[in-house]
């Protein structure tokens, strides 16, 4: 055998193992960074479920009604009865 | 030696290592896409990932329909047999009946796949998950939320278990609101255990988020009041529709009865309708403004001019129309405040044949809306028979034709606007809209002062007066078509009107449906409705009063 041809051989070796163990890397990663998705999906998840919550019992806090009776029950307001006008 | 021993296993070797060879190429050269197609359908699954639903906002940011993330958990029962703990877990974190489960279990043996629940709180699903039990999977969904409940139930509709827009705005924007839903690929084991993401297909495109042009406040208080007039008045339903006379824009939009969008279990579909979009009643008098505008456009009636209404009857062919009682000699503006049968009718047969319709046909009677609320009914009103004088009259003060509600608005914001007919939307604007004239400035003018005296000392509606204010209104009364002809019992009373009348700043229309009792004429039942929601409409808006205000100062 040449020394050329034993060259190449070589370096065809060398190439494929480290064309191999690359694919186990990348393969490592891409895992990784799947769990890594999840994760993020799971806490966008949790993110969205306590943001619509919040909307949620924000709404309920500045519903009318409750607003109104805090108003006028709490805080003894009502609506003046006779309309007033004040000229500057 | 027996030589042929020794040949006669290398030969079959030969063979059965030829027929081998001859096997694996097959396999994987002519068959290979064919197996490979049967492996990936037994392993890699599709699949879909939820996009999230965009919330709907009021004009001023109160959210109306909001989605919450949730999950179904689902089994196999086909691979799966729970055994007692595991179905001891789900019962108790998921609050299922055992007995219910485990039928629903048996019945199901052969599927591939059943909801043990569907909509289960995030905290309830991580519960499950940590538990770690074979056989049960999770999958994202979502489920909406409506705040406000039965308040807004009519214009913004409900989704249904799958987030698809049943009614209303959640159906009419369900593309925008919905989003696009992501892909994945996995691969899964025998067990439908998830083994690997293959790959990510599509990510998930949240929806668009809505702002509506309601103003809660506005429809919170409209429910309300409409709520006690039709408790107290024990009436079918009732409709409510406010508008933004500068934008064109719905600020309330209210129905009785209404149902709760958040629980519809047992809910049998009653008070669902949007009555005030998809149904339509005989507008009665509510017309007549439009009539009287017919008259001044002929340019032979000013508001001054006198009108013989004596004797408080008169005979159109073989029609009687007839006042409450002898106005006698009145001027046209009396007319439309007493709302006389005669008067109108005496005018209307004095006018081009067309001429009444045309106005009711450029204000928008008999056309769509096109708010984009599903269902919209487009009213009636027709120019058959014109030529026929009872026809004409009858036109005249409202009878032989329908109108929605909604439209009853849209006519009337023609008026408040001074002529200029615009869009009407349900979504909120940011530009003023584009509108055409359809009336002259004047003459419209003119109307509405004559209007205004509706709701003044001896006008059919004082009751929709609102102090500080000056209203501009007409009330309509009409009756209902039973099976035999009109029904003198059933009525429909209504109250469209315009606040302040000198720089409109909201039209709104209220129609009572069939109330019960004494007094049930759109002065006494519709106005007073009319009254208190403007009065507190004008205080939120801040509009300034444009009447002197009792001096008690």
């Amino acid at each position: 055998m040449s020394l050329v041809r034993f060259a190449t051989w070589l370096l065809l070796l060398v190439l494929v193992v480290a064309s191999g163990l690359q694919v186990a890397r990348t393969s490592q990663e891409v895992r990784s960074l799947h769990v890594l998705r999840e994760q993020a999906q799971r806490e966008q998840d949790e993110h969205l479920a306590e943001y619509s919550r919040l909307l949620i019992e924000r709404a309920a806090l500045a519903a009318y009604q409750s607003v109104e009776r805090t108003a006028r029950d709490e805080l003894g307001m009502s609506f003046p009865e006779d309309v007033e006008r004040i000229e500057p | 030696m027996k030589l042929w021993r020794h040949y006669t296993v290398v030969g079959l070797f030969v063979v059965s290592c030829a027929g081998l060879v001859a096997r694996v190429v097959y396999l994987n050269v002519t068959q290979r896409e064919f197996l490979q197609q049967q492996g990936d359908a037994r392993s890699i699954r599709f699949e879909t990932l939820p996009a999230y639903r965009g919330v709907v906002y009021d004009r001023l940011g109160e959210p109306l329909a909001v989605s919450t993330p949730v999950v179904a958990v689902w089994t196999d029962p086909s691979l799966t047999q729970f055994d007692a703990t595991t179905l001891r877990a789900l019962t108790e974190v998921l609050d299922l009946d055992r007995v219910a489960l485990e039928r629903r279990l048996d019945a199901q043996a052969k599927r591939e796949f059943m909801y043990v629940k569907r909509r289960v709180s995030w905290k309830k699903a991580e519960q499950l998950r940590a538990l770690g039990l074979e056989g049960v999977f999770f999958q994202p969904e979502y489920r909406r939320y409506y705040p406000a409940g039965e308040t807004t139930a009519h214009v913004i509709g409900v989704t249904d278990v799958d987030d698809v827009g049943l009614e209303g705005i959640e159906l009419s924007f369900n593309d925008l609101l919905k989003g696009q839903h992501g892909r994945k690929m996995v691969l899964k084991d025998r067990r439908g255990n998830t083994v690997q993401d293959l790959e990510y297909l599509s990510a998930p495109q949240f929806g668009t988020d809505l702002t509506l042009s309601l103003d809660l406040r506005l429809q919170f208080f409209a429910y309300r009041e409409l709520k006690a007039a039709v408790a107290g008045h024990r009436a079918v339903s009732a409709s409510l529709v406010m508008l933004d006379v500068r934008t064109g824009e719905v600020l309330a939009l209210v129905n009785l009865p209404s149902y709760n969008p958040n629980d519809l279990s047992n809910n049998h579909y009653q008070g669902m309708r949007n009555r005030a979009v998809t149904d339509a009643y005989e507008p009665g008098s509510t017309v007549k403004p439009f009539t009287v505008l017919a008259a001044l456009e002929s340019g032979r009636y000013r508001p001054s001019t006198l009108i013989d209404t004596n004797p408080g009857y008169f005979r159109v062919g073989r029609k009687l129309v007839k006042d409450t009682r002898n106005f006698g000699v009145i001027s046209l503006s009396e007319v439309l405040q007493k709302s006389s049968q005669v008067g109108i009718a005496r005018v209307a047969l004095t006018l081009d044949e067309r001429a009444v319709y045309d106005v009711l046909n450029r204000a928008g009677y008999g056309a769509y809306v096109g708010t984009g609320l599903p269902g919209e009914s487009i009213g009636k009103l027709s120019d058959r028979g014109l030529g026929n004088p009872v026809m004409r009259t009858t036109l005249a003060y409202g009878y032989g034709l329908a109108v929605s509600p909604l439209q009853l608005a849209r006519a009337y914001l023609s008026l408040a606007t001074f002529g200029i007919r615009i869009p009407v939307s349900v979504v909120k604007q940011n530009d003023p809209p584009k509108g055409r004239r359809v009336f002259d400035a004047d003459r419209v003018g003119e109307i509405l002062d004559m209007m205004v005296g509706v709701t003044e000392a001896g006008g059919t509606a004082p009751k929709a007066r609102v102090t500080g204010y000056r209203v501009a209104g007409k009330t309509g009364t009409s009756r209902k078509v039973g099976s035999a002809g009109y029904d003198d019992r059933r009525h429909v009373a209504l109250f469209a009107g315009i606040v302040p009348a000198t720089d409109p700043r909201i039209v709104m229309v209220v129609v009572v449906n069939e109330p019960q009792g004494k007094n049930i004429g759109g002065g006494t039942v519709a106005a007073p409705i009319f009254s208190r929601v403007a009065a507190r409409t004008m205080r939120l808006l801040g509009v300034k009063p444009d009447s002197p205000v009792s001096p008690s100062v």
